[in-house]
């Protein structure tokens, strides 16, 4: 097999709650490789998006450790945990979550100015993304303008700009209908495959099986065969 | 670069111009009642800023120009005995009423010298001579003076603590602070007007020669005059000054106006900004989720109260200018002076970035992961 592009090995994660501490994770391990496309599912409460923070290194684990990009990434220092995800981690997210003021190229430059690249560079860069994504007519267009199915066009630019080597997704098609969700899966797949990004999708949609090279599930922080 | 903070701030118009608009008020607030206020002690020390004297010498504690205490006049030779001095004259300020063509009576400020000409007083004549004042009982008056006196004409006549008076002449921009019109006349004419003036005088005039060290006369002079007060023309501006800011609590009203200006200010963009940054709050942690830093979203805060400060500035500046011409026909001098100004937007942008400060705190507690819930 190849060197994963995200590892993660016995995770733990404890929440403080009060009084009572809450043990969402209880010693999960998975890897995701270049060019695989991984389905995280499970009910609510199961520890998915706890594991998916973890993995996009936003939450930091009780134990356990995690690697993204060949990097253990064991500190919990705010600042080096945002470099991992400046250098490394791509984001979607089930509500888009775009900048609304900011045009579907200004959203994607945005990002990549944010992970420090800046002027004519990014501007030609995230028109890049966005061509790639099949919005390369609508550059200009506002988040309101644009449908959900364009949105998340969007969200997936900028999650592609600046080249992470891991996409973690967050029912990417939850608020899509069923056509504009296959093209986003489908688009999933060719990038992850064309580019040998590592993608994790949590998912309730059962489309997403079909695109994913494999299923994972989870019940009560632990995962389940 | 993209600026979401420009974008962000423009993208909601309404916020926008209520937060431009509260910085707009205060800014207005501020310049115009201490432009106000500054047009008005620019009256307390008008004259002593345009007179020629170097040095003036007072009775001990006078308080201010406009309240003048008497001494002996001979003590003006002690004071052209001087080395240093190059001239010296008595300088008389009393208020006297003079009597109306309606019958009324009003209180007038007289500044009475025997060579008016020597000493730029008046500095702005409309009509007549002031070498013709100590030719006989003759005086010239502010054309200010028309809005509590009424109407005056050069040749006409009005009668001063009993005694008439030819108008020979008309001024402009001598005003006091009290209000009260100033009027010139002779010296000795005001010195028989009173019985307290009696071979007294009320300040000297000192001018310096050449080349003279101000420090060193001034302290010879404080030392041949220990009865007497010596202040160069800019500690004598100041002192008068002062007495009106401290002494009569126009100082303390004026501070509570601008505090007033400014916590309205700082009310209403923190308030703005604060809602802002709560409503925006899934963009900032999205911000961080792609690896965004507090400092980030900070420079986006600083910078959307940058751009209120500038325009709400602008506006409120150009506001405060189109009111003086406004004010001037209310015999308002609204006093802005380019100094004034840039405190003024110093004092907007600390006020406009102290507000944003305000949110800095909701802003740090963000959790990134939140970009997670629906």
């Amino acid at each position: 097999m190849q060197e994963p592009v995200l590892a993660v090995r016995d995770v733990v994660k404890v929440f403080d709650e009060g009084s009572q501490k809450v043990e969402v994770l209880k010693g999960v391990s998975m890897e995701v490789a270049p060019g695989e496309v991984v389905a995280l599912e499970g009910p609510s409460g199961s520890g998915k998006t706890t594991l998916l923070s973890i993995m996009g290194c936003i939450l930091t684990p009780t134990a356990g450790e995690v690697e993204v990009a060949g990097t253990r990434v064991n500190s919990k220092r705010p600042d080096e945990l945002r470099a991992v995800r400046r250098r490394s981690i791509g984001f979607v997210f089930q509500q888009y979550n775009l900048f609304p003021a900011l045009t579907a190229l200004e959203n994607v430059e945005y990002s990549l100015n944010v992970k420090g690249l800046r002027g004519r560079r990014a501007a030609d860069e995230a028109a890049r993304v966005l061509e790639r994504v099949g919005l390369g007519d609508r550059l200009r267009f506002l988040p309101r303008d644009l449908s959900g199915g364009q949105k998340q066009r969007v969200a997936i630019a900028r999650a592609l700009a600046g080249s992470p080597r891991v996409i973690l997704a967050d029912e990417p098609t939850a608020n899509l209908d069923t056509a504009a969700g296959t093209q986003i899966l489908d688009l999933f797949r060719d990038l992850a495959k064309g580019d040998g990004k590592g993608l994790v999708i949590v998912t309730h949609d059962p489309k997403v099986r079909k695109v994913a090279d494999r299923v994972v599930g989870i019940r009560d922080g632990r995962l389940a065969a | 670069m993209v600026s979401l903070a420009r974008k962000n701030l423009f993208h909601d118009r309404l916020r926008f111009f209520i937060t431009v608009a509260g910085v707009a008020f205060a800014v207005t607030l501020v310049l115009v009642q201490v432009g106000l206020f500054m047009g008005l002690l620019g009256k307390a020390t008008v004259t002593i800023e345009n007179c020629g004297a170097d040095v003036w010498v007072t009775s001990k504690e006078t308080p201010n120009v406009d309240f003048a205490h008497t001494f002996p006049e001979t003590a003006v030779l002690r004071v052209r005995g001087v080395t240093g001095v190059q001239r010296a004259d008595n300088l008389i300020v009393q208020f006297m009423n003079i009597q109306l063509p309606s019958g009324a009576e009003e209180g007038s400020l007289v500044y009475a010298l025997e060579d008016f000409r020597a000493w730029n007083l008046p500095w702005r004549v409309d009509a007549g001579d002031v070498d013709d004042l100590k030719r006989g009982a003759y005086i010239m008056m502010d054309v200010s003076a028309e809005r509590r006196f009424g109407p005056f004409e050069v040749g006409e006549y009005r009668e001063m603590l009993g005694r008439r008076f030819k108008i020979i002449g008309t001024t402009a921009e001598a005003q006091s602070f009290t209000t009260a019109p100033i009027v010139f006349m002779g010296y000795k004419n005001a010195q028989e007007q009173l019985q307290t003036l009696q071979g007294k005088t009320q300040y000297v005039l000192v001018k310096l020669a050449p080349g003279a060290d101000r420090a060193a006369v001034i302290a010879e002079l404080r030392r041949r005059l220990p009865y007497n007060d010596v202040w160069s023309r800019e500690e004598w501006a100041r002192r008068s000054r002062a007495y009106w800011v401290v002494s009569t609590g126009l100082g303390m009203n004026m501070g509570i106006t601008v505090f007033l200006g400014v916590l309205v200010g700082i009310v209403v963009v923190a308030q703005t900004l604060y809602t802002s940054a709560v409503e925006h709050v899934k963009e900032f942690g999205t911000v961080k989720a792609i690896g965004g830093s507090n400092w980030d979203i900070y420079r986006i805060l600083g910078e959307q109260a940058l751009i209120a400060a500038v325009i709400g500035f602008a506006l409120g500046g150009l506001l405060s200018l189109g009111m003086q011409p406004l004010m001037a026909r209310l015999h308002l001098n609204v006093l802005i002076s380019p100094s004034f100004a840039a405190a003024v937007f110093a004092g907007t942008v600390l006020m406009c970035l102290g507000a944003a400060m305000l949110s800095f705190r909701r802003v740090a507690t963000i959790d990134p992961a939140l970009v997670f819930r629906a």
